[in-house]
């Protein structure tokens, strides 16, 4: 009789720790977003391009740098 | 009383005691399931599944350039080397024999309206609006852990106005103690995959105030 209690008590602990388990896996911190979309250029430039305005690489060909105005 | 009627009122002991011990066993696994759930969401994780390493110190080798006033320092590999960039902002790229940027990352100082809530539309907006003929996000990321402050990043994938050149980039608007900037790392797309590893260690080693 006290093997099958005890049998029991462990069954239940270890459907609790796996129900834990599944609740924290289950909702996770989503770190990154699917692409979501496509930003084509307007009408105008704010830098003219072909070695105009600041002259940077960005604006003749090059990868982009990270300012904010130019 | 009899041998057997003492086992039976011994058993309530017996359980309790077992059950005492199943509890305990609960509680420890509860715990390292949250401590790991924990973990998860302390900035760091997130940056790798975004394929950035955790925060970290630059290689040894790594050459380092400050901002003006100190307000951020980019670490490069040796195989890059600084090139001309806007006044108060750093870039280092690799150039191939014909001129062509093989490696990109650039560092600025925060100059207009960006910041860690609307980086990543502000800066595909910027890239159409600039240097861009078309802009594609491909994930962002906020709260991502760096050496002195936090960040929102956005990768994504561009072609230029000029030369028709297709890259790929990791940008990233950082806010630090006294001051933000933005660090990019970028190279052409067709060897993203190869490269992406080596500008993410570059990202992971920016150090901002």
């Amino acid at each position: 009789m006290s093997h099958t209690l005890t049998r029991s008590l462990a069954g239940l602990a270890l459907l609790a720790a796996l129900a834990a388990g599944c609740s924290s896996s289950s909702s996770p911190a989503k770190p990154s977003t699917p692409p979501s979309h496509s930003v084509t250029a307007p009408a105008h430039n704010s830098i003219p391009q072909n070695n105009g305005g600041d002259h940077d690489g960005d604006n003749n060909g090059g990868p982009s740098d990270g300012d904010g105005n130019l | 009383m009899s041998d057997r009627r003492r086992a039976i009122a011994s058993l309530p002991r017996r359980v309790v005691g077992t059950a005492a011990v199943g509890v305990l066993a609960v509680a420890a696994v509860i715990a390292g399931v949250l401590a790991a759930s924990a973990s998860g969401t302390s900035g760091s994780s997130p940056a790798r599944a975004f394929g950035l390493p955790a925060a970290g110190s630059a290689p040894a080798g790594w050459h380092r350039a400050t901002l003006a006033g100190g307000a951020a320092v980019l670490a490069y590999p040796p195989v890059m080397q600084l090139v001309s960039s806007d006044r108060g902002a750093a870039s280092a790229a690799q150039l191939s024999s014909s001129g062509e940027y093989l490696l990109y990352l650039n560092a600025t100082p925060k100059q207009g309206d960006e910041s860690l809530r609307n980086w990543p539309q502000f800066r595909l907006g910027h890239l159409t609006d600039d240097d861009a003929s078309s802009a594609h996000e491909l994930a962002t990321i906020s709260g991502v852990r760096f050496l002195g402050g936090t960040g929102t990043c956005v990768k994504d994938d561009y072609v230029t106005k000029v030369g028709a050149h297709h890259f790929t980039e990791i940008a990233c608007f950082v806010q630090g103690r006294t001051s933000a900037s933005v660090i990019v790392a970028a190279a052409p797309t067709a060897s993203w995959a190869s490269v992406s590893g080596l500008l993410g260690r570059a990202i992971a080693g920016y150090v901002v105030r």
